[in-house]
């Protein structure tokens, strides 16, 4: 289109009416994203709370006290918030490096490796992505107890050291690599290691990074996870963060809410960080693999 | 999730069959070796910590099992004693409850925002707006959990100071028997209302313009062009939507917990908490595998309706 044609375009969308629709749009839209910070913005507040000031009516949405005190008394309270917080990472960095050896491969061997079986090896895996660990949750505590790790970190890194749900994923991107490349790579006189390591791998660097978001934080076994951390964890000293969190709120509910808040703002805070910084990139990844997985 | 077994599109297969497969069978041989090798390791995870106690599990719903004593064969017992055990009813009641509300809400909202969200406005509104909403879904439900829990308190929460100020009695939120079901709805659908939003977002982008405007120069209105166009450009992402929420919504366990402990009474326990509580608490293990049978039945039977369904009514491009 010409530029002239296009200042014309402009100009005659300018002219429109008063666009009502896109005003109550981003109206509606405001008004959540108003509920969508507040609790947030609530938790932060009561962080920095003195125990004189947390009922406060009406209650104030702007900190007037700054009681850095509460988040040393969370971390040195009675539970070892570092030791858990060191957990947590501990198990969800070392069950995602798996994660990243073990999907690829699996994905690349379905998308572009043939061999006898292999479609029913596949679907045995997609179905499997039906059985939820809440389903088998007590035969696996008896595995993990015959192997002598409950109430270590390895109960939940070994079973999440593989997934069937990372397995499709990367096989979705290997189905983007040209077979022609692979080909190439073959006649040249590369074995099938060789091959996938250096020449396919490095194609789907994209697919390995949103492997590497999903894996870290939606992995039943990983970062956000509770269901099985708090069968196969029971002491103060080997809970994961958010078992701890919900440790330190108490049976009754009875943990001062100012301190549990400022532990709950420690937990919530470095994901928030990361997410300001890398939040473009790891909406793309989310987006790509529901689309394409 | 595109079809899962999507066909190769990108590869000329006359090149393969043609040339050089019969000059390359020690390669073709090769490349099976390494096959099985690359999926080992996922096959073993998957036959030790999925198929195995999948299978255990079966096995341990026809028994009496409380973990000092072994196994004993019990035949049909626990599948008897799910008929009458009314707590399991309730239970079972309570979470239908928690993934039809999900279902419908998280996917109603999130189509909603998505709609608005795609309506042109600065691009910068749409990168906060859909950043915002997005990001509670990066949280463990757990600490989402704490802070709601912190809202909803009766007599000192913000939540019902608030009603109280436009005139509306306070809710019992954390310990009714009748109103607590919607404070584990209210937090469910908050965290997961924005992951639902950003997959709608994605496929909004993907209707083509010239659909919508040649519906519009056919005079359909703004409804009609929704439903009849968008609904089935987008039924791929619906498909997907709806289905990870059913099966997210029947897991639904720590934000019982810390709002509710599952009471007053069984009000709000959810059926992962009930057989959590048989095989850990009362240390009846066949009983509850028989129970955890039960989810999994549910669970297979809504993949395989949805599947179903998916077929019939999924556009595919």
């Amino acid at each position: 289109m010409s530029s002239a044609a296009t200042l014309l375009a402009r100009s005659a969308r300018r002219r429109r009416r008063v666009p009502i629709g896109r005003v109550v749009a981003v109206i509606i839209l405001f008004l959540g994203g108003v509920g969508m910070i507040a609790p947030f913005l609530w938790m932060i507040v009561t962080a920095l709370k003195s125990p004189a000031h947390l009922f406060d009516v009406p209650p104030n949405w702007i900190p007037l006290e700054f009681e850095w005190d509460n988040f040393s008394k969370a971390v040195n309270g009675p539970l070892p918030l570092l030791r858990n917080m060191f957990n947590s990472a501990f198990i969800a960095i070392v069950g995602t490096l798996g994660i990243l050896i073990t999907a690829p491969m699996a994905g690349y061997a379905f998308a572009r490796l043939q061999f006898r079986g292999q479609n029913a090896i596949f679907i045995g895996l997609l179905a499997s992505m039906m059985v939820p660990v809440q389903v088998t949750i007590i035969p696996l505590f008896l595995i993990m107890r015959n192997l002598g790790v409950i109430n270590t970190p390895w109960s939940l890194i070994l079973p999440a050291l593989t997934w069937a749900f990372g397995v499709f994923l990367m096989r979705q991107f290997f189905l983007t690599v040209p077979k022609e490349i692979l080909e190439a790579a073959r006649i040249d006189g590369a074995g099938p290691w060789t091959t996938y390591r250096l020449v396919a791998l490095p194609l789907v660097k994209n697919g390995l990074s949103a492997l590497g978001v999903i894996a870290f934080l939606n992995n039943p076994y990983l970062w956000n996870a509770y269901f099985a951390p708090s069968i196969f964890l029971n002491s103060q000293d080997t809970a994961t963060l958010p078992l701890a969190l919900v440790l330190m709120q108490g049976p009754f509910s009875t943990g001062q809410m100012n301190v549990v808040m400022a532990a709950t703002t420690l937990a919530v805070v470095p994901a928030l960080i990361v997410f300001l910084i890398a939040q473009r990139w790891i909406i793309a990844s989310l987006t790509q693999s529901a689309v394409k997985g | 999730m595109a079809d899962l077994i999507t066909r190769d599109t990108t590869s000329s297969h006359t090149f393969r069959a043609g040339r050089t497969r019969p000059a390359r069978k020690g390669l073709g041989r090769r490349d099976a070796i390494a096959g099985y090798l690359f999926v080992s390791p996922s096959v073993l995870g998957f036959l030790i910590f999925v198929l195995g106690p999948l299978v255990a599990a079966l096995g341990f719903s026809f028994t009496r099992y409380d973990v000092i004593s072994p196994p004993t064969f019990v035949g049909l017992d626990n599948y008897v004693r799910l008929f009458s055990d009314q707590r399991l009813g309730l239970v079972y009641l309570n979470t239908i409850i928690y993934v039809v509300a999900a279902v419908v809400l998280i996917n109603g909202l999130g189509l909603l925002f998505a709609v608005l969200i795609n309506v042109r406005m600065p691009r910068v509104l749409t990168y906060v707006f859909r950043s915002v909403y997005f990001f509670p879904s990066l949280v463990a439900l757990a600490y989402i959990s704490l802070i709601w829990q912190a809202l909803f308190q009766r007599d000192t929460g913000i939540i019902n100071y608030y009603l109280e100020v436009i005139g509306a009695d306070p809710v019992n939120w954390l310990n009714s028997s009748s109103q607590s079901r919607f404070s584990v709805i209210i937090v469910d659908v908050w965290r997961n209302v924005g992951f639902a939003m950003l997959i709608y977002v994605a496929a909004l982008q993907e209707v083509p313009r010239e659909l919508e405007e040649a519906a519009q120069i056919d005079g359909a209105g703004a409804f009609t062009q929704f439903r009849r166009i968008t609904v089935p450009m987008i039924s791929q992402a619906i498909f997907f939507n709806v289905t990870i929420t059913v099966i997210g919504a029947f897991q639904i366990y720590e934000s019982i917990i810390v709002l509710t402990k599952g009471g007053p009474g069984d009000s709000t326990r959810s059926i992962v908490m009930y057989i959590a509580e048989k095989a850990f608490a009362d240390f009846d293990l066949g009983y509850a595998s028989a129970i955890s049978m039960t989810l999994f039945a549910i669970i297979l039977l809504v993949t395989i309706l949805q599947f179903r369904i998916r077929r019939a009514w999924v556009h595919y491009e």
